[in-house]
């Protein structure tokens, strides 16, 4: 298997260069191939899902009988939304127009939904990247401090926090924060839901348990890189643990803890649903949530699918620049 | 300093623990707490004298205290009564939610692993798909396409945990399938049924059970995500979810409502994960 793989490149060494930089392009149209792929069949499962909802938003609107809709009106107008053609068709129709950048109209409000998820995304944003931000944070400093602290009950607690963290409701994470930020402390105001100590409380809600994933995956890479011989020669040589720290175990850890980032960015987006509903904010799973209420499909489509698309792209991405950074991991060196 | 730079793996505890081959003292205490949840959800009225139901209004947001344990809510019911009355839903949902994840990812990805080609091609889309969605949203769509009640957020939450199910089954019965002994089963005239049920699935199903520990756990946290938004059972349900939602609008003068249930839900996902985590070290050891 490596020998068919690895002889034509050792003896023709400047074809290598070529080869790989091919190999490298043709990785990187096949991953995002793959990932479009995901993403187009992700619409269609979320709509087959969707579409076994009994009823829909607009019938139940017609259907009221002091609405005062006749018979011929009501068709039109579930001609209009294509609630009269057979499910496969009503699939085919709204994926042709998503292609094209046109995701229909909200079933409840009649309110274009890119205007709807539009609206809703600034908030959703930056409450989800200060969430990352304060978990990558969070996960380093419990990362650095197994590596730096002596070895007992200290150190035994350190390593316990990420179980802590990832066990806990983040409902009841958000509420705590709440009671004793907003209420005892007056450190926010909850009328002023996008303020700047709000959105920090809310990310903080989010960020926990997020963090404490990424922290196991940063905590086991550094015990492992700590067990490699040039760690322990670099001790021996009498380079400060810190040192030690910091240039020999921290580089090898950022590979695996870089993946588990991009992972998380789904936990990110289901749990801003708990959050942005606790801290009353109008982001979208405040969308998602209203669009569940009223059984808005379209809304609530386009508001998944969004979530799966910055998971899959954020993904690709990170796929991407391992592939430019790690050599050993383009596919004409590990190729069968 | 010098010695936690370089000791790989453990903490102290464990590694002390390993040695003398005994259960962890935390391994035991979380034991305990399963045995007690389980406890209250076959016999609840054991624990408590109180009605879950009907409460006493001139009791009514009482601080917990010697007569009620937790405290009472707005319509002076016993909160303790009403988080052991909620027991047998929200650990009989998360054991649904973790049975069809089991099942169906498993048998999803010991189809794709074993035989390979369009199969393995076909569910590993699915599963790509599945993982792609975030898994909260996943089980809130399908709950609202089932209908809302604790049953149905049972099987929401089972469908969002297929896909970890058929990843990691694929990946074992990839190890397995190489195996001399998989060969010799072959080579012996053994149906692909009969080498499936037989030598691939005992041999993979370990790490697949460790990993369903830990989804108990997770499915519980999922599970009272959903009640707490409401699309659970409606009250005078007392899954613990919906417990903590019911005692967010009196946080401010009876915090209770809110912490007790939902430090419960947190000890007990600890505690579920606790007794994964070291099954898994069991397990490589």
């Amino acid at each position: 298997m490596s020998t068919t793989a690895t002889l034509p490149e050792s003896t023709e060494a400047p074809r290598r260069t070529v080869r790989s930089s091919r190999g490298l392009l043709g990785a990187a149209v096949g991953r995002s191939a793959q990932a479009l792929v995901v993403i187009v069949l992700a619409y269609v499962l979320v709509f087959l899902v969707l579409a076994a909802i009994p009823g829909d938003p607009v019938s139940a609107q017609l259907d009221n009988p002091q609405a005062g809709f006749s018979d011929a009106e009501k068709a039109r107008i579930r001609s209009f939304h294509g609630l009269d053609q057979p499910v496969l068709v009503q699939l085919v129709v709204s994926l042709g127009h998503a292609v094209q950048g046109d995701l229909g109209l909200s079933m409840a409000t009649s309110q274009p939904v890119t205007q709807v998820i539009g609206a809703a995304i600034p908030s959703t944003l930056r409450l989800a990247v200060t969430a990352l931000v304060l978990a990558v944070a969070l996960a380093a400093a419990l990362g650095l401090a197994t590596r730096l602290l002596p070895e007992g009950r200290l150190n035994d607690l350190v390593r316990s926090l990420p179980t802590l963290f990832l066990s806990t409701p983040n409902f009841l994470i958000g509420l705590v924060l709440i009671q004793v930020l907003a209420v005892q402390l007056g450190l926010f105001s909850l009328v002023d839901s996008e303020g700047f100590a709000s959105t920090v409380a809310a990310a903080l809600t989010l960020a926990i348990p997020v963090s404490a994933q990424i922290a196991q995956v940063f905590i086991t890479a550094l015990d492992e890189s700590a067990g490699q011989d040039y760690a322990e020669v670099a001790l021996a040589r009498g380079l400060p643990p810190a040192q030690v720290v910091l240039r020999h175990l921290l580089r090898p850890s950022l590979l695996p803890t870089v993946t588990v980032v991009g992972l998380v960015i789904g936990e990110v987006l289901g749990g801003s649903l708990i959050t942005e509903t606790i801290f009353g904010r109008a982001g979208i799973g405040m969308v998602v949530q209203k669009a569940v209420a009223t059984q808005d499909v379209s809304v609530l489509l386009a508001a998944v699918v969004l979530s799966a698309l910055v998971f899959v792209v954020v993904n690709l991405v990170i796929d991407l620049l391992y592939l430019l950074l790690d050599p050993r991991l383009r596919p004409s060196e590990v190729s069968r | 300093m010098t010695t936690a730079a370089l000791t790989p793996g453990r903490t102290a505890s464990q590694a002390a623990a390993r040695r003398s081959g005994t259960v962890p003292v935390s391994v035991v205490v979380s034991a305990a707490v399963i045995a007690v949840v389980l406890l209250w959800s076959l016999v609840p009225g054991l624990v408590t004298g109180h009605d879950p139901a009907v409460g006493v209004p001139d009791d009514k947001f009482t601080a917990p205290g010697a007569r009620y344990w937790l405290g009472t809510d707005h319509l002076g019911r016993d909160l303790l009564t009403r988080i052991v009355h909620g027991s047998a839903s929200s650990m009989t949902s998360a054991l649904v939610a973790v049975a069809i994840g089991v099942i169906v990812g498993g048998v999803l990805g010991l189809l794709g692993g074993y035989l390979g080609g369009w199969v393995d091609a076909v569910i590993g889309r699915l599963v790509d798909v599945l993982l792609a969605i975030p898994g909260f949203l996943l089980a809130v769509v399908v709950v609202t396409a089932l209908g809302y009640d604790t049953r149905n957020a049972a099987i929401a939450t089972g469908i969002s945990a297929v896909a970890v199910f058929a990843r990691l089954m694929r990946a074992e019965v990839l190890r397995v399938r190489t195996s001399v002994f998989i060969e010799a089963a072959r080579v012996n005239g053994g149906s692909t049924l009969h080498i499936l049920t037989r030598h691939v699935l005992p041999n993979a199903l370990r790490p697949v059970l460790s990993l369903a520990v830990l989804q108990f756990g997770i499915a519980i946290l999922v599970i009272a995500g959903l009640a707490f938004l409401g699309y659970g059972d409606p009250p005078p349900a007392s899954d613990w979810g919906l417990l903590v939602s019911d005692g967010r609008e009196h946080l401010l003068h009876a915090p209770w409502l809110v912490l007790a249930p939902g430090c419960v839900i947190a000890v007990v996902v600890l505690s579920v994960s606790r007794i994964s985590r070291w099954l898994d070290q069991e397990r490589n050891r």
